[in-house]
């Protein structure tokens, strides 16, 4: 059981509180009625659409080198160490020069979208785009495949390992003529 | 008189529309009087400290956008003030006036989700709409510079990752221009009115001696009398350059510091014009070695955030990783004082004594 | 045909009476479609938004969607609730608007039950409203919900006198309680808000009425962020939705009751009657939804003390005041 005290009454003038209490109602009620007729700020998602600033932070993709034929990533991995959240890994193709990657996969349920890892890049590989729909109904949907952040999709990993592949062949060739040479100098 | 009648304890659980995150407060009622109330804490708690412990400083500044996810460009320069004090590293011009335009723009935005969810507590639920839409516009600000809307993570080591985008300084000048006029709106709804006063005055009083005591700050204590802010004691980044007052107000009630923070907003305005006025060209980040280890010490840093004095301290061992981080969070420490607040009060009042304490619980429990 | 139809019903005047009732029931059921949409619509506009837009052209089935959903909801009662309670609340609440509509004229002729003591009818009917809160706030078995009922039930009674006290000045001026001979008698001398003691009468009873159908600044009882939804927030469904249907029905009613009282009822030049009666009551239900969006809500003991020391001697002065101008 407790004890409590009534209350103790303050002075209070009723005329006072009704016409201030009124006109600062009105007063109040001017702003609500000059918004109502200001232009609406709804955008009607997803019947329109507002674009995104050129720096947005969507979807990464990985750039694709036309004059080379071959994406830029050359699989340095400065990317997957600048991350906090482990989400990248990725499976080097080549090595030296022509160096480039098979596989870059991307668990975007670990990413902050923090960018850490676009400014870690020197090699002007990866960057953020401006898809922001990404949600799915699938769990596993969250893991980006190479072939969903290349620029270009299947067609660009294809060439892009094709390209590689090539090249260090060629640089596979060159080798042994230039061995052969030295050898022939030598003896 | 004296009535006699039964206590109640009530819980104003974890989810409820006025808690302000998953906050829980455990109530003793005596009919519309309340007792005694505990709040109850770590519904949001991620082990954010203990997950900085193990990565390079550098990994660690993306987490503190969770903390004050209101604010989270001062949670950014925050921490990165600490690991530059630790590294002794410079910080260029350039990149200083950029910071403050930001750490600004950010208090803006903050106080207006005040603001909104202020009004919507009360019961005018219009403000919140305003409040948002102003807020819209300095959030399309931020992404046109940073590129996110929420968790912006645009304060490194040594400076700000990028410059400024074309003519971003003149689109800021734009909106500041509107955005006096719209303050001035806000006035004419919410300050002036009558019933808004009767509900925020004499409510809530917190005396200057019990503030100072719970170590309170922000807002919170400059509504209490007490003229303390980070901006001028500390005069870090390049706030020792800009004109700018601190709004202080003696009554110590919940109208108080909401017009601490309506003034903030109006001075805010005011330093974002000196800066694009001053800003000098130049290079915007210190580069840094790829392992950076600084010496060993520690060290600890302090900013204004629009909450209150938000504090970093890191412990070095000359290790890539830090030994220790604490977040000396300002709703944390301002939230330890509502149970004296609520002492006496009427269950109405809850909601505004609590939103004008403004915690944000994401850095209450990190 | 139609002969034989209407000398039948003369002949069984109970039945006529009957049918009305169930027109007017289904017509309180139906009216709050309209008046949740626009409520809808206008507090979209004030906050810079669209409000419903997207089912039906311009949004207007959102209520009709709406209700279908309450509809399909299931029927939750919670444990330890009182159940005949529980069930009885909701529906005391409709029939008290129900009856409240039976004696309003909506055009010349159109009553559905003329009676010579509408006004006191009215004024007495509309306390079935308090007992239905109360009944919900008790019988959930929640402390908001009964936090809530108890301080509604406070609010609802303490804003009765001065409603009635401001009805009373018309009343005396028209020297009738019955609707029909108030509005003929405004028909006949002017509407009767041209004379000043009726003038303030109206303005008390305006916020007697925001009072009674629990509207902002007076909304504590379903204040959101303090008591989640207050005395009913333990009805789902159906139920939820008759609660719900009664309350933007009743403020049709209060804006009609005014409308008769203070306005003229359907009196108006050009337009048929029931048009006038119509635009009257949106014009004030429009200021209604106005006053609703825009200042705060007042504290239940602010509330209280506002009514008591504030409304009640001013619509008592403004009584006197009525009586030492109109004496003839």
């Amino acid at each position: 059981m407790v004890k409590r005290h009534a209350a103790e009454q303050e002075r209070y003038n009723p005329f006072v509180m009704l016409a201030d209490g009124l006109l600062t109602l009105f007063y109040g009620m001017l702003v609500t009625w000059r918004n109502l007729w200001r232009p609406k700020i709804t955008v009607r998602y997803p019947y329109e659409r507002r674009p995104v600033p050129p720096r947005y932070r969507g979807l990464f993709y990985l750039k694709w080198n036309e004059e080379k034929q071959r994406l830029n990533c050359v699989g340095c991995t400065l990317c997957a160490q600048a991350c906090p959240t482990d989400v990248i890994t990725m499976v080097k193709l080549g090595k030296g020069t022509h160096a480039g990657v098979s596989e870059f996969t991307m668990d975007l349920g670990r990413c902050m979208f923090c960018n850490l890892c676009v400014e870690a890049c020197p090699f002007d590989a990866i960057y953020m785009g401006p898809a922001y729909e990404l949600a799915s109904e699938r769990r596993d949907a969250a893991v980006f495949r190479i072939a969903d952040l290349a620029q270009g999709g299947e067609e660009a990993v294809r060439k892009n390992i094709e390209t590689i592949q090539r090249l260090m062949a060629e640089e596979e060739k060159a080798k042994p003529a230039a061995a052969h040479a030295s050898e022939g100098h030598a003896s | 008189m004296e009535i006699l009648s039964q206590g109640m304890v009530i819980n104003v659980g974890p989810q409820h529309p006025s808690t302000h995150g998953v906050l829980r407060l455990i109530l003793a009622l005596d009919g519309e009087q309340i007792l005694a109330c505990e709040p109850v804490i770590g519904y949001l708690h991620r082990g954010l400290e203990k997950m900085m412990e193990r990565r390079p400083y550098r990994h660690n500044i993306p987490f503190t956008d969770r903390l004050d996810y209101l604010a989270a460009l001062s949670n950014n320069l925050g921490i990165c003030q600490c690991i530059e004090r630790l590294g002794a590293v410079e910080v260029p011009e350039r990149a200083k006036y950029i910071r403050v335009l930001l750490m600004e723009l950010q208090r803006i935005a903050s106080h207006l989700v005040f603001l909104g969810t202020f009004g919507t507590d009360l019961g005018a639920t219009t403000m919140f709409l305003y409040a948002f839409r102003e807020r819209e516009m300095v959030l399309d600000l931020l992404e046109e510079c940073t590129g996110a809307r929420l968790t912006y993570n645009w304060v490194r080591v040594g400076g700000v990752p990028d410059d400024l985008p074309e003519g971003f300084g003149q689109k800021v000048l734009d909106f500041i221009k509107l955005f006096r006029q719209r303050i001035d709106e806000y006035n004419q709804l919410l300050t002036r009115n009558r019933i808004f006063r009767s509900r925020t005055r004499g409510i809530g009083v917190l005396p200057k001696e019990t503030a100072l005591a719970y170590g309170c700050s922000g807002p919170v204590i400059r509504g209490s009398g007490v003229p303390y802010d980070i901006r001028k004691v500390a005069l870090y980044e390049v706030y020792d350059r800009v004109e700018f007052e601190v709004p202080v107000f003696e009554q110590g009630d919940v109208w108080a510091r909401y017009l601490v923070r309506m003034e903030e907003m109006r001075q805010s305005c005011r330093i974002i014009e000196q800066v694009i006025r001053d800003m000098p060209d130049g290079p915007v980040l210190t580069k840094l070695p790829k392992i950076f280890k600084p010496p060993a010490g520690i060290a600890y840093s302090r900013v204004e955030s629009p909450r209150g004095e938000l504090s970093f301290m890191m412990v070095s061992d000359g290790s890539p990783n830090p030994v220790r981080v604490h977040i000396r969070a300002p709703s944390f420490v301002n939230l330890s004082v509502l149970p004296r607040l609520l002492e006496g009060a009427k269950v109405a009042d809850l909601v505004a004594i609590l939103g004008s304490l403004d915690i944000v619980l994401g850095e209450i429990d990190r | 045909m139609i002969e034989a139809v209407a000398s039948f019903f003369v002949q069984h005047p109970l039945l006529w009476t009957f049918v009305k009732a169930v027109v007017l029931a289904s017509f309180t059921l139906m009216i709050p479609l309209a008046v949740i949409y626009i409520e809808r619509k206008v507090a979209g506009y004030i906050q810079s938004r669209l409000g419903p837009v997207h089912v039906g052209p311009q949004g207007t089935f959102q209520t009709v969607a709406d209700a279908l959903k309450l509809l399909l909801k299931e029927d939750i009662v919670p444990t330890g609730a009182d159940r005949r309670f529980f069930y009885l609340a909701p529906y005391i609440a409709f029939i008290s608007t129900v009856l409240s509509f039976m004696v309003l004229p909506f055009a010349p002729g159109w009553v559905a039950l003329e009676m010579n003591v509408a006004v006191l009818f009215v004024l007495g009917v509309s306390l079935f409203n308090v007992v239905s809160i109360l009944m919900a706030g008790w019988s959930s078995n929640n402390k908001y919900s009964l936090l809530g009922g108890l301080r509604a039930v406070a609010q609802l009674l303490s804003y009765e006198i001065p409603m009635v006290l401001s009805v009373l000045v018309v009343v005396f001026y028209t020297g009738s309680l019955s609707l029909t001979e108030i509005i003929e008698y405004q028909v006949k001398h002017g509407w009767n808000i041209w004379h000043p003691p009726v003038l303030i009468a109206a303005l008390i009873y305006f916020i007697c009425a925001l009072a009674e159908i629990n509207r902002t600044p007076f909304d504590l009882p379903e204040a959101e962020s303090e008591l989640v939804s207050g005395f009913n927030t333990e009805y789902s469904g159906m139920r939820f939705a008759l609660f719900f249907a009664s309350e933007f029905a009743n403020n049709f009613f209060i804006t009609a009751f005014a409308a008769a009282l203070f306005f003229g009822g359907w009196d108006g030049p050009i337009l048929p009657p029931i048009v006038w009666m119509f635009l009257k009551v949106f014009v004030m239900i429009f200021v209604f939804m106005w006053v609703r969006w825009t200042p705060p809500r007042l504290r239940i003991d602010q509330i209280l003390r506002f009514a008591w020391q504030g409304l009640v001697p001013l619509s008592l002065l403004n009584l006197l005041f009525a009586i030492a101008l109109g004496v003839r």
